[in-house]
């Protein structure tokens, strides 16, 4: 641990919970956040389910209300998850009775998983199109009189970064991962290795995403993705992914830089990895093959052996190709041992680049609470996936040492080791 | 732990608006050429700005062979495609069986990656009088879409078809903090080899914005040059008269490996990727404050992780964008680091000539900084002809400077406030360390 990083807050905002207790305890009851879309009216829509924040009340949920006139919904849901993170760590009380905090924010990091772009945004171009109606010029005109000044600034894919750097005065290094379904885990693994080379002491790790917006539902029904029934990881009636809403937030610090400070720590990153499969945009492999090599570096950097890991996250995104090669990789490196495996997008919907932070955030708690929660809508498990030991019920991880996977387009693959060990 | 390795740049590759090739582009260079003009991509008639750096006849045909993959290609990606597979080429080394998972792609990418046709066709199938119909696009939207086109529009579809094409199987990552994505892609990609978690790394940046979309978006925020009547001097960094930056759109790519492994190969070697620095200004979205705070840790930041002094570097590409607050921003920055020394450096900006590419811009002055070494020439800084009392450090205006140069800095700066600052060190240099 002398040399590592560790967890010294967390936080996360999911259609299951407000919180990350909140989140947890509904998973532990076997609750999903999935319901038919409210936030538009989808009477009629073939793929109408989403895990969608519940009551959103963006008023509620960050602190300075000036923001909103300058970031999106998915921003909001962000930063809420940052300020829970950053109020759990404690790090603002330190740096407030330092005699100069230059240094400290200077050294203090930011790495995010984003979004990137999202269709909504140029539906403020509709209007001047439709008034414009093909005229070219005439489209340049209207669009000038009748698109918000502010337009481009709210849609900037790293508007969570550049707010958590304003709102709190940090200043070291960052990156806004862009990888779709991997963004969190990368921000993780990121935020890792620029701790790790001593370029910062201490990072805000964030994952956000509101991926069930409107034009979304249809577009990945249109590519077969989603699910019009339900979301059942491992099941053999599984038969697609439902998007949803959500952001996932940790603060990571050196382990001497918490040390220091008298960090209260609630865990530590071991190791994690990225890997391609070069199979395109929107291809699996159906072997598992970059999930396996994923989680084979993500060990081989944290000096564990399979046989130490005590519990798996798994990505299980309700695909029957995805789910079924996660299984294959999970009894090729584990074998046919006893080691429990859950997945929590059946409560909270897939959450895209903010799913590898939220669900880093609820292993840990897995770990730290010595429970990992059941699938609670699995009935009966698929023959494709068999040998992986996932419950309608309740497990007990076999130790404080628990890998997250998270999967996304263009192939990639990532795997994050994480202890609960303080 | 094992000592870090030192990172060589092995292969360049470029597309820009002065050139389709690393060779065009540097020689309009030299020869002081703009490759700003009158939007030609689309009728740009009713924005305030007319003219933009674009991209001039690049086929994409000639870069893709097979009809299935062109249909997942964009404008975008092909500058990607055509830019990573010159790099590819000019390093002579590309991933085969064995070695597929010791390669890594590391790139920075643009924020628009929906079509302004798609935009369109959306409109007239669900938005009729401009809101849209739900029930419509609930029954409809499914069918609307192609499967390529839906793949098109994904943010890591450049990265995916930079995978597939070379086929890449290692680490991978994408990035965008706007105009810093390409600076932080390389600074990141650079970390990747000197570690060990790849051998190679296909890194770069690759950006367009020049589409109605993105020329609103712009306009809007009145972040662009207006001078439509005069476009080869509308981008004129540290110049008193300067009244915005002027869009661009292209793509860079390096290939990075480790310098022992290119030197037993035979590699040609361009220059040593030496050490970065990343910050984060935290004042506002679209500057960095006038103290030249942020710029300032990122500076000294890659000069310490380089190992170098303000005494060792020769040349300074700038971010020097055309704003009247970033050329301010970076000139008190550049001042407050190098403090006695600023007046001795060249410093210049490219943008005078190419425009800023956005996301791919820190990629394509990362290369011109190692050809700079190369060539041991300093490009100039165009249009600069009124001086601005505030702005007043060699901005090597007077055409461009044969020098020796062996350690280069280039910065990079984006809205947001991430700032990227890389060092680059001539061959004899990084040999002379010890490497």
């Amino acid at each position: 641990m002398k040399n590592g990083v560790v967890i010294t807050g967390y936080g996360c905002l999911t259609a299951s919970g407000s919180d990350a207790a909140a989140t947890w305890e509904a998973i532990l009851a076997g609750e999903s956040g999935i319901r038919e879309v409210e936030t538009w009216d989808s009477a009629g829509w073939p793929y109408r389910l989403a895990g969608e924040i519940k009551d959103y009340s963006p008023r509620d949920l960050i602190s300075d209300r000036k923001l909103l006139k300058f970031i999106t919904r998915q921003d909001v849901i962000g930063l809420n998850a940052v300020a829970q993170a950053v109020t759990h760590s404690g790090i603002i009380e330190h740096r407030d009775g330092l005699a100069d905090p230059t240094s400290f924010n200077d050294r203090t990091g930011v790495f995010v998983g984003s979004p990137a772009t999202k269709y909504r945004y140029q539906h403020d171009y509709l209007a001047p199109l439709a008034n414009a109606a093909g005229d070219s010029r005439e489209f340049g005109v209207r669009a000038m009189e009748e698109v918000h000044p502010m337009w481009l600034l709210r849609t900037l894919p790293n508007n969570v970064l550049a707010y958590v750097g304003i709102q709190y005065g940090f200043k070291g290094a960052n990156a806004n991962v862009t990888a779709h379904g991997v963004s969190g885990s990368q921000a993780i693994a990121e935020a890792c290795r620029y701790l790790k080379d001593g370029a910062i002491d201490r990072a805000i790790v964030v994952g956000y995403d509101s991926a069930s917006e409107l034009e979304a539902l249809p577009y990945y029904a249109s590519v077969g993705l989603l699910s019009s029934q339900g979301l059942r990881p491992f099941d053999r009636s599984r038969d697609g992914t439902v998007l949803g809403e959500g952001a996932g937030a940790l603060v990571l610090e050196r382990w001497d830089a918490a040390e220091r400070r008298g960090a209260k720590i609630c865990g530590e990153v071991l190791g994690s990895s990225v890997v391609a499969e070069a199979a395109g945009v929107l291809s699996v492999r159906e072997d598992g093959d970059g999930v396996s090599r994923a989680i084979r570096l993500a060990l081989k950097d944290s000096g564990k052996r399979p046989d130490e890991i005590g519990m798996i996250s798994a990505h299980a995104n309700g695909s029957r190709v995805s789910d079924a090669g996660e299984a294959r990789a999970f009894t090729e490196i584990f074998g046919a041992s006893s080691i429990p495996v859950t997945g929590f997008k059946w409560s909270l919907g897939h959450t895209i680049a903010a799913s590898g932070a939220i669900e880093s955030v609820l292993a840990l708690l897995c770990l730290a609470e010595g429970r990992v929660p059941g699938i609670a809508n699995l009935e009966e498990l698929s023959p494709e996936c068999r040998g992986v030991k996932v419950s309608a019920t309740q497990q007990t991880p076999r130790s404080s040492a628990g890998i997250v996977v998270s999967r996304g387009f263009a192939g990639l693959n990532s795997c994050i080791v994480l202890s609960s060990d303080a | 732990m094992t000592e870090p390795r030192t990172v060589a740049i092995t292969g360049v590759g470029m597309v820009t608006p002065l050139g389709n090739d690393v060779e065009s582009t540097w020689s309009a260079l030299l020869n002081g050429e703009s490759g700003v003009r009158e939007i030609a991509g689309f009728d740009a008639s009713g924005f305030p700005t007319r003219i933009a750096a674009e991209v001039k006849d690049l086929r994409a045909e000639e870069f893709v062979e097979d009809r299935k993959s062109l249909k997942y290609v964009t404008p975008f990606s092909l500058f990607a495609l055509a830019a990573a597979e010159e790099a590819i080429r000019d390093a002579g080394v590309r991933p085969t069986r064995a070695t597929a998972e010791r390669w890594g792609l590391v790139s920075g990418s643009g924020m628009m990656t929906m079509e302004f046709d798609f935009l369109q066709r959306f409109q007239r199938e669900f938005a009729v009088d401009g809101q849209i119909d739900l029930a419509r696009l609930g029954a409809e939207g499914a069918r609307f879409i192609s499967s390529p086109e839906f793949a098109r529009h994904r943010a890591v579809a450049g990265q995916a078809l930079l995978h597939k094409r070379y086929g890449i199987r290692g680490y991978s990552a994408n990035l965008h903090t706007a105009c810093a994505s390409g600076g932080q892609a390389l600074g990141l990609a650079m970390r990747v080899v000197r570690s060990g978690q790849a051998d190679f790394v296909l890194a770069g940046g690759y950006d367009t914005m020049i589409n109605p979309i993105g020329l609103a978006g712009f306009c809007l925020l009145g972040a662009i040059s207006t001078d439509n009547d005069r476009p080869s001097s509308a981008s004129r960094p540290f110049d008193l008269t300067r009244n915005g930056f002027v869009l661009g759109e292209g793509a860079g790519f390096m290939i990075l490996e480790d310098w022992q492994r290119a030197r037993d190969r035979g590699a040609k070697i361009y220059a040593e990727i030496a050490g970065e620095g990343n910050s984060l200004s935290s004042y506002r979205i679209t500057d960095s404050p006038p103290s030249g705070d942020g710029p300032i840790q990122a500076i000294r930041s890659a000069l310490e992780d380089a190992g170098e002094t303000v005494d060792s570097i020769d040349y300074l590409n700038a971010h020097g964008t055309s704003t009247p607050m970033n050329d301010l921003s970076e000139t008190n920055a550049i001042k407050a680091v190098f403090g006695d020394r600023a007046n001795d450096l060249a410093v210049s900006s490219t943008k005078s000539q190419i425009g800023h590419l956005i996301a791919a811009a820190g990629a394509v002055e990362g290369i011109i900084c190692a050809l700079a070494i190369q060539h041991s020439i300093a490009p100039m800084t165009a249009n600069l002809r009124t001086p601005d009392p505030a702005c007043n450090l060699d901005y090597v205006s007077q055409g461009c400077r044969p020098m020796q140069i062996d350690a280069a800095l280039s910065n990079s700066f984006g809205f947001g406030g991430s700032n990227s600052c890389l060092i680059f060190r001539s061959p004899q240099r990084a040999e002379n360390r010890g490497c």
